[in-house]
């Protein structure tokens, strides 16, 4: 019995987190800030989307990167972090990856490197305050 | 007031702030404060309204605040902006939800409402017919005040 057939869907929109072909889209979050990643990972969680990995500076997130790699659809990259800041974190992903899905997550004041970042193949930015319209309009935009 | 209203607020902020902050927190000697108090520059209120009424205030100095901020979003931050504001409003949040779940569980019906920032030097809060109690909680960052005057409904 096809259930979706028999009951009236009182709620027709596909969550945005799940790809064309209905798979729910990966996604890796490098943040030195646990209180940041927790935020990232509910608003994404809530439309669908997978959290396949979560990294605390640089280094480790180019790491997990590799090891998921390609089972990965997406990384949001916080740009101030100990060890590797996210810019060179960034050069590094697309360096292995250049078609990497990187969006960069950034306080107020960092135009310079926001900027650095796309040119460099970051496909947005979000600049904090995160909320949910923001993180969701701009990681969407970022891959379809 | 009854200590039951404010205990779950104190917990709530208590292991919430350790949390975020990873830091240890201490909890000091709680006390009582009839009609005007301090305020200390930057305070989170948020409102209730039911079978108990009143207001918290999570309440803690302009340095402190931009050092609690600064530490939740892993960045340096300088000055009391968007984000420290937006910040601190969400660590309200954070602790409103978690203690006001705890006072549902035991049979406490009431609403909140959503957390406004006031900050400003030499404010004074003055709660007329209703007492505050004060944690004072310690840690790395500086000192924050969880401020409960809350009583039961007036004819409820």
């Amino acid at each position: 019995m096809k259930t979706t057939s028999d009951f009236p869907s009182i709620n027709e929109r596909v969550p945005e987190g799940l790809s064309t072909e209905g798979r729910p889209l990966r996604v890796l979050i490098v943040d030195d800030s646990m209180f940041v990643t927790k935020q990232i990972s509910q608003i994404l969680s809530s439309e669908g989307f997978d959290i396949v990995g979560t990294a605390g500076d640089g280094a480790e997130g180019v790491e997990k990167y590799k090891e998921l790699y390609p089972d990965v659809d997406l990384v949001t990259m916080d740009i101030t972090m100990p060890r590797m800041d996210g810019v060179t974190a960034l050069e590094k992903i697309i360096e292995f990856d250049k078609e990497a899905n990187v969006v960069m997550v950034s306080a107020l004041g960092k135009q310079d490197l926001v900027k650095k970042s796309l040119m460099l193949g970051a496909k947005n930015y979000i600049v904090k305050p995160l909320d949910r319209k923001k993180v969701l309009e701009r990681v969407i935009s970022a891959i379809k | 007031m009854r200590v039951e209203y404010i205990n779950p607020f104190v917990e709530s902020a208590f292991s919430i702030i350790k949390e975020v902050l990873q830091t240890d927190v201490s909890r000091d000697e709680l006390y009582l404060k009839k009609s005007t108090q301090p305020v200390l520059g930057v305070a989170a209120i948020v409102g209730l309204a039911g079978d108990v009424e009143g207001r918290v205030l999570i309440d803690m100095s302009q340095e402190t605040a931009i050092k609690v901020a600064s530490t939740m979003n892993g960045e340096e931050l300088t000055s009391m902006d968007e984000l420290v504001k937006a910040t601190i409003t969400e660590l309200a949040n954070m602790v409103t939800a978690q203690a006001v779940t705890k006072l549902h569980e035991l049979g406490f019906k009431f609403d909140l409402t959503p957390p406004a920032i006031i900050t400003g030097e030499n404010m004074q809060v003055s709660d007329i017919n209703v007492e505050a109690l004060i944690v004072p909680l310690g840690l790395p960052h500086g000192k924050i005040e969880i401020n409960v005057a809350i009583r039961e409904r007036l004819g409820a």
